[in-house]
């Protein structure tokens, strides 16, 4: 059974990445200040909790499945090379970007 | 983050410090707040017996019998930084062997969403009050005061007193009869 999770694609490209990952700092951090200011104003720290977690819940939904807005930019993988004995393969160049 | 396991990580340890973000936000907007409020103690009965006393290194000790009534609101302490109030009375008196004593008579748990207001009358004490040794005798000046432990959710455990005590004085015999 474990074969059959494994085989479901969940990769994302590295814009992908970035976005996810600035999608979720930004819901649970929005989260985070509305819940801490309601749960100030009604006098219960458990409201700011539950607020948080349903932006957990949220985000996890937002990000964790690999949407195809995540699979925008594909990464340009260089065409293969003939292999012929005595010839040296070429390392295919990735576009690696810095992300956070 | 090429995987869900690596969001669900990144996405499940972001969340972990905003949280603690967020308590120690909690903890500092309560953290100055002068949680004493005024308090209401009377004496309705008070009685002095010279008993066996097999905790001390005497033969026989005094032990005092007090019946009090408490009023208060405690409305005003309960934040949204505070579980519980842990409330005790405390009697607090001198005699010629120690220059201070204080004993604890009763005490009691108020969790959040209990009743607040405190309205209790005729509550015999909780627990013995026993003397070291033979000084509550015509002992004039014995102080009551409620005080309170504040159990928050986040930050430190304030001992707080409440405004408002009472004086009562022992009687200068000894209660023979068996009555309480």
């Amino acid at each position: 059974m474990l074969s059959a999770f494994k085989s479901i694609p969940t990769h994302m490209d590295y814009k992908g990445q970035k976005l996810a990952e600035q999608i979720f700092q930004g819901i649970i951090l929005v989260s985070a200040v509305i819940g801490f200011i309601y749960g100030l104003f009604i006098q219960q720290f458990g409201w700011t909790v539950y607020i948080m977690l349903a932006g957990f819940t949220v985000s996890c939904f937002l990000t964790l499945p690999p949407w195809p807005m995540y699979r925008k930019n594909a990464l340009k993988w260089q065409p293969a090379v003939p292999e012929a004995s005595g010839e040296n393969r070429d390392k295919p160049q990735e576009k690696k970007k810095k992300h956070k | 983050m090429n995987t869900v396991l690596s969001r669900a990580n990144s996405l499940f340890a972001f969340s972990l410090s905003v949280m603690a973000a967020l308590t120690f936000g909690c903890f500092i907007t309560t953290a100055f707040k002068d949680r004493s409020i005024p308090v209401d103690i009377h004496v309705s009965k008070v009685m002095i017996k010279n008993v066996d006393d097999f905790t001390g290194p005497r033969e026989r000790s005094d032990l005092g019998f007090v019946t009090f009534d408490i009023s208060a609101n405690l409305q005003p302490i309960f934040d949204w930084n505070v579980k519980e109030l842990f409330l005790y009375l405390t009697a607090e008196y001198s005699t010629k062997s120690n220059a201070l004593n204080q004993v604890v008579l009763w005490d009691k748990i108020v969790l959040r969403g209990d009743n607040t207001k405190l309205n209790l009358k005729d509550v015999k004490s909780k627990y013995y009050f026993f003397d070291d040794g033979n000084g509550l005798r015509a002992n004039k000046n014995i102080t009551l005061t409620l005080s309170w432990n504040v159990v928050p959710n986040a930050g430190i455990l304030p001992l707080v007193m409440g405004s408002g005590h009472k004086s009562m004085a022992f009687p200068e015999t000894y209660e023979t009869s068996k009555s309480y």
